[in-house]
């Protein structure tokens, strides 16, 4: 029963089926306690039951179709995100990220976060490219992603990491419709984030 | 998948070479086969309703995006079942999963499938064949049938079951989602295994095969799952099967006593079969991020073909990306071997742009950059190189 859990849940994306939403204004909003950003229209945010990590997610069509998953100030020695409901004990540990990394191997890394979590080979991060985030230096690069359902998803991620911390935003969306049409919004989010709280320090 | 835990059928079938041939030789090989060359189960039986299941599910699998197409991959394997088993090649038919785990499962309809890290871990044709002959042998003992029956009987069972048979004709969530579910239901008992062990050894080593490198896959996969350990790794290999050495020892003695010295290894036709995508499948290897196994995998690679460029970049890249205290001058060394060697990929200088910039080496760095521009003018990194030189 264990393998059909996780095949659904790989199904389901980074959300559960029975994960509470929170209605997310369109005015300026603060994710995790460190990142200000403000969205342009409605989301909605996920619980994060099947995700662990510092991540907070947010939809808005549903999660199958498209994520927006913020990076919350990452810190050294901890993986992006993992399954919640993934056995410590009996699974490889993830790969982790760390302070030092430069931004190809936040991109590797990224990469190799998603072909775990959502257990694909079908998974490349590209193009990566320098990028102002949050008032500073960052960077940028395009993710692609066939999942388990056989759908193709295409993704963008903008980071940059500040004191050692990782702190990025990454939206994907199924690569018919969902993508293109909100990357504006996306790219909205990213031009209003803001290092806030200790990540501001 | 992890993929791994992705099960389909038997885990290689467990490779459960348990008590192997001790038995089998009162029989004639063709005649323990329940089912005949172009087998069709009779109209509105149980095995019926299967078959359309699967059938269902195949149907599916063959529009998959994470089957491999490859043209050389696919003629091969076809020619080593049909080598293997004649009369029955074309009931067989073979889908290689772009999946890096180590596993190959079979249907009742005859539909296999074959992951991608079995591939990448097998060093020559007849270790292959040592697999797919096994996997034959259950289709030919009709295994999974009696799996289906024996769980169908089971009432404790019968809920798990018809999930997972509803969930295949559905479709509801992709047909590799639905193989895993029906997975579930056909894990196949030791005596099956066992079974299937006898008759795959006894079908390669009649097409020519060396016997003895079916207890080589095993333990290859005993000295992957050590290295594994300190990983805490779950062992997809060993997850129903749990005495793998003892069952090392009677296969070599099964094997031993079939070999005549005389069987076919087929090594240089099976790296040729790979040409074409060893790159994408060392690079899922690679993904996994499982370093200790992955070292032990390629080092056996090595050691039988030294001078294998994409090999050394590929223990550099482990490495590179473990970034453990002496890993960057590990990574540079693998790679500079790589570079020595034949068949080392462009990315090959992309890594070492990385790991010297990172260990201050900006020179060295420059210089490695250059020469990927000259190699890959067209590379997707060159602006992430760049961005990298200019910080």
């Amino acid at each position: 029963m264990a393998r059909l859990a996780i095949v659904l849940a790989a199904a389901a994306l980074l959300a559960g089926c029975a994960t509470p939403y929170t209605l997310v204004e369109p005015k300026r909003q603060t994710v995790g306690g460190v990142i200000s950003v403000e969205p342009g229209m409605k989301w909605n945010k996920l619980g994060s039951a099947n995700v662990k990590g510092k991540v907070e997610i947010w939809t808005l069509d549903g999660s199958v179709l498209n994520t927006l998953v913020f990076f919350a100030g990452v810190p050294d020695g901890e993986p992006l995100f993992v399954r919640a409901s993934a056995d410590q004990d009996k699974t490889e540990k993830p790969p982790v990220f760390r302070s030092a990394m430069n931004p190809l191997e936040v991109q590797e890394l990224l990469e190799a976060t998603v072909r775990r979590y959502f257990q694909t080979t079908l998974a490349e991060e590209a193009n990566l490219r320098a990028e102002p985030v949050a008032e500073g230096r960052g960077f940028r690069f395009d993710t692609r992603m066939v999942g388990r359902d056989e759908v193709e998803r295409s993704g963008v991620f903008v980071g940059t990491v500040r004191n050692g911390k990782l702190y990025g935003a990454w939206f994907q969306g199924a690569k018919l419709h969902y993508f293109q049409r909100y990357l504006p919004e996306f790219d909205r989010i990213v031009a209003s984030a803001r290092l806030v709280g200790d990540a501001a320090r | 998948m992890n993929p791994a835990r992705r099960h389909f059928g038997c885990v290689l079938c467990g490779l459960a070479w348990l008590a192997l041939a001790r038995g089998a030789a009162a029989q004639g090989l063709a005649d323990r086969f329940l089912v005949p060359p172009r087998y069709q189960p009779s109209a509105g039986s149980d095995e019926q309703g299967l078959w359309r299941q699967m059938d269902r599910v195949e149907r599916e699998l063959k529009t998959s995006r994470f089957v491999v197409r490859d043209p050389q991959v696919n003629a091969t394997l076809r020619d080593i079942v049909c080598r293997l088993g004649k009369e029955y090649c074309s009931d067989i038919r073979i889908y290689v999963v772009r999946t890096p785990q180590f596993n190959a499962s079979m249907a009742p309809n005859g539909m296999m499938e074959v992951w991608t890290g079995l591939l990448l871990r097998c060093s020559d044709e007849a270790q292959l064949a040592a697999i797919l002959g096994h996997e034959m042998g259950h289709y030919l003992r009709h295994h999974t049938l009696d799996r289906y029956r024996d769980a169908r009987d089971k009432s404790s069972f019968g809920a798990f079951l018809g999930i997972g048979l509803a969930a295949a004709g559905a479709g509801y969530v992709g047909s590799l989602a639905n193989l895993a579910l029906i997975a579930s239901i056909f894990a196949y008992s030791r005596d099956q295994e066992r079974e299937a062990d006898e008759i795959g050894l006894e079908l390669m080593s009649k097409a020519g095969y060396a016997p003895l490198a079916a207890p080589e896959v095993w333990q290859q996969l005993i000295a992957e799952a050590k290295a594994g350990t300190s990983e805490r790794s779950e062992s997809v290999m060993f997850a129903s099967h749990p005495e793998p050495e003892e069952r090392l020892v009677t296969l070599r003695e099964a094997a031993k006593r079939m070999d005549s010295g005389k069987g076919e290894r087929g090594a240089e036709r099976y790296r040729a079969m790979l040409g074409g995508v060893r790159e994408s499948i060392l690079h899922d290897e690679l993904a996994l991020r499982q370093y200790g196994r992955s070292e032990v995998v390629l080092d056996r690679l090595l050691a039988q073909s030294p001078d294998d460029g994409l090999l050394w970049y590929g223990k550099g890249e482990i490495y590179r990306l473990r970034g453990g205290q002496d890993d960057p001058a590990r990574a540079i060394e693998a790679y500079g071997k790589a570079l020595a060697a034949k068949g080392a990929p462009p990315e090959t200088y992309r890594s070492i742009v990385v790991v010297e910039l990172k260990q201050g080496h900006k020179d060295r760095a420059q210089a490695a950059f250059d020469t990927y521009l000259k190699m890959k003018p067209d590379s997707p990194d060159t602006a992430a190189l760049r961005m990298l030189l200019e910080q």
